[in-house]
């Protein structure tokens, strides 16, 4: 599991335009949203001309990472090492940020030119700017100060974009949230403080190496487990999710539920490779629960009365997806195939529904700012009128249902033929569920907009591309699982 | 045993006890925040008698300044003029709820203080020997309970920071006052100002709009009753 985080020496140092190409990447999404908070774009072209360089230095990298295998950077300021790596896991999520960020970002003049959305609006351009890079810095970072650092910022930033539109109810939700993520970010401090203490380093190459298993590993694994979990809104802690999502604006949800969730996850795993690599119980008590949040979460979206309720709970129930892989990439005497098929079936349903979920929110948006209604039954008619939507909601819910040929397919078709391999029936069962459950909430959601019976004669138009931005996040998750030999081929690359 | 204890930091300790318990338990809001101000102070004095220069700094600039700000901001003491301050808390609690809480806290004392005690022989400050980390356990413990039994929103980000005080010095006591524990610290100490500004901004929002001063059972809004 170690070398599959790219924790080992790399064989060639990076070169200088990669350099360059990794400021930009950090950087960039900061800089170019502190300029949009100054100067907000009223058109999406300014945000067209700011996201290539963005992209172009993910390519970069990608090309690098191409060319010379494992990349690591390492820097000792003060008696404190700072490290990051670039494997052909973070080279994949790190694309993935910048295309939804960018997505989102494109996605954001229309959007807040239509809707009410207060003097507040520019704001949104920097906290969307902070995210990005600390997501980036995320996927790259190997020490854990580092890493503390990139998702308190993250979460910090994300609280911020969720209280911007200013309602009562998205306050309420927003200091629930804040509460919530400060005390989860302090059970992971002590957890890293046992570490600290202990193994006398932060850094998780040689953390690796010698952490032994005993209390003290079991002990920070619970409390650093505890707090991510409670940040990436995994089963019995995901009560803050859905009315946070209620009433944020389209984009911040997109960006919320497609990688502000996804961050703390990809930690949890990365970190209990590290303390908990041969542990029995506790990748069982994770997978156990993520069954309950499969069927859970899928009962939530389908008994609900509100469009981004079901989208929200839709997320709890796909997260269970992930939770019920746990045991299959973590634990003792687990053969190298089924490890490796639920390795790749793990990441690729990930980003799968990364994409699937934020064109979801953008189609759900689109309808609701369409129709003004944000309830199923406000819905009716929208059919004839609105079928662009209506077809980014239902390409985006083929990902989520996991009909082939999108990545969702794909990717649980690994993950079942892991299962079936190592016998967990148990698991096979949630994900069979799980796949009718989405489709009756999603087949619910379009029994009332094929419904005619109530005349509307009034829709708010779209600005242009509004629905373009979604139907494209929305293919990408289609075309993940047709294509899905490179991703693949990138996450197999890198082994010593 | 007791007579290793310094004088000095068995005052501070007693000191940082009872400014923690004040803060936490005090319906009066202003004096909570003024015993706040004078525990971060304190906190400055216990990281001095720790040895770490570099969280003396950030304590003072962060803790004792920028996060007393946030919470007379909060409270509308900050610029006069502002109408709708807030005064006392009014909420009161059943007992069954206040008990749960109770037990709740004195759960993660005994956690805590077995881990301590079983877990990690190698502590760099060891407890029996610097009563600042018994105050530390012990003000996490309260923090935690009081963060869980308040509902009114100020009294949590409070308890909040207190609870994060608390950890912190859980943490220099496990991991002593190396460059990277200090690191850790001051990235912790930061990130609690800047979501104490975030709470603070968010409390003076909800009482503009709605009155709202705490939060209920399920989440849902609850007016201040003055």
């Amino acid at each position: 599991m170690i070398w599959r985080f790219g924790l080992f020496d790399s064989t060639f140092a990076p070169l200088l335009h990669t350099h360059w190409a990794l400021l930009a990447a950090l950087g960039l999404p900061l800089l170019l949203g502190t300029l949009a908070a100054l100067f907000p774009p009223k058109r999406a072209w300014p945000v067209v001309l700011a996201s290539v360089p963005v992209l172009a230095s993910g390519l970069v990298l990608l090309s690098a990472y191409d060319q010379a295998g494992l990349l690591r950077w390492q820097w000792e300021i003060a008696d404190i090492h700072l490290s990051l790596r670039l494997n052909g896991l973070s080279v994949l999520l790190l694309l993935m940020t910048q295309v939804i960020g960018v997505a989102a970002a494109l996605y954001t003049p229309g959007y807040l030119r239509l809707s009410e959305t207060g003097p507040l609006a520019r704001w949104l351009w920097p906290l969307m700017g902070v995210v990005l890079s600390a997501l980036s810095l995320i996927w790259l970072a190997t020490d854990l100060l580092t890493l503390y650092a990139g998702l308190e910022l993250m979460g910090l930033a994300a609280v911020g974009m969720l209280m911007l539109s200013g309602k009562v109810p998205a306050l309420v939700a927003g200091m629930r949230y804040l509460l919530l993520a400060l005390v989860g970010s302090l059970t992971y401090l002590l957890g890293v403080a046992l570490i600290l203490g202990h193994w006398g380093r932060l850094d998780l190459q040689g953390l690796a190496e010698v952490i032994e298993p005993g209390p003290v590993a079991w002990f920070a694994a619970a409390l650093i487990g505890a707090g991510l979990a409670l940040k990436a809104a995994l089963f019995p802690l995901h009560a803050w999710l859905t009315p946070v999502h209620e009433n944020a604006w389209t984009p911040v949800s997109s960006l919320h539920a497609a990688l502000v969730i996804k961050a703390s996850l990809f930690m949890l795993l990365q970190l209990w490779s590290i303390l908990l690599p041969d542990t029995f119980y506790a990748p069982r008590v994770i997978a156990w629960l993520g069954m309950l949040a499969i069927v859970w979460g899928g009962l939530l979206a389908w008994r609900t009365d509100s469009l981004k309720t079901l989208v929200a709970s839709s997320t709890v129930a796909q997260l269970g997806y992930l939770m019920v892989a746990f045991p299959l990439l973590l634990g003792p005497d687990i053969a190298p195939l089924p490890r490796a098929l639920a390795w790749e079936g793990f990441w690729l349903q990930l980003m799968g529904h990364a994409f699937a979920k934020a064109a979801m929110f953008m189609a759900a948006g689109n309808l609701i700012l369409a129709t003004g209604e944000s309830t199923l039954k406000g819905l009716a008619g929208t059919s004839r009128r609105l079928p662009l939507s209506l077809l980014v909601f239902g390409i985006a819910s083929i990902t989520l249902m996991g009909l082939p040929p999108s990545a969702g397919f794909t990717a649980k078709w690994m993950l079942l033929q892991a299962m079936i391999i190592t016998q967990q029936w148990w698991a096979v069962a949630a994900l069979l569920i799980g796949t009718l459950l989405t489709a009756a909430y999603v087949f619910r959601m379009f029994r009332y907009s094929f419904d005619e019976t109530a005349p509307r004669h009034r829709y708010q138009p779209l600005a242009p591309g509004m629905d373009l931005i979604a139907l494209t996040l929305a293919l990408i998750a289609f075309a993940l699982g047709l294509l899905a030999h490179f991703p693949l081929e990138l996450m197999h690359g890198g082994s010593p | 045993m007791i007579a290793s204890f310094d004088a000095i930091e068995v005052l501070l300790a007693l000191f940082l006890t009872a400014s923690a318990l004040v803060c936490l338990f005090d319906r009066h809001l202003v004096r909570a925040c003024c015993s706040f101000v004078a525990f971060a102070i304190a906190m400055t004095l216990a990281w001095w008698q720790l040895g770490a220069p570099w969280l003396v700094v950030a304590e003072l600039l962060l803790g004792v300044v920028l996060t007393g700000l946030c919470f007379f901001y909060a409270l509308g003491r900050f610029l006069p003029g502002t109408s709708s301050r807030l005064k006392r808390d009014t909420f009161s609690e059943p007992w069954s709820r206040s008990a749960i809480r109770l037990l709740l806290a004195l759960a993660w004392f005994v956690m805590v203080g077995a881990a301590i005690r079983y877990v990690i022989v190698d502590m760099a400050f060891s407890p029996s020997e610097h009563p600042l980390l018994l105050a530390g356990v012990l003000i996490a413990a309260c923090a935690l309970g009081a963060f869980a039994l308040h509902r009114h929103l100020l009294r949590r980000l409070l308890a909040f920071n207190l609870l994060g005080s608390g950890v912190f010095m859980l943490l220099a006591g496990v991991a002593g006052t190396s460059a990277a524990a200090q690191a850790l610290i001051s990235v912790g100490l930061l990130v609690a100002w800047l979501g104490s500004m975030l709470g603070a901004l968010l409390i003076r929002q909800l009482l503009h709009l709605e009155g709202v001063e705490a939060l209920g059972p399920d989440g849902e809004p609850r007016e201040g009753v003055t």
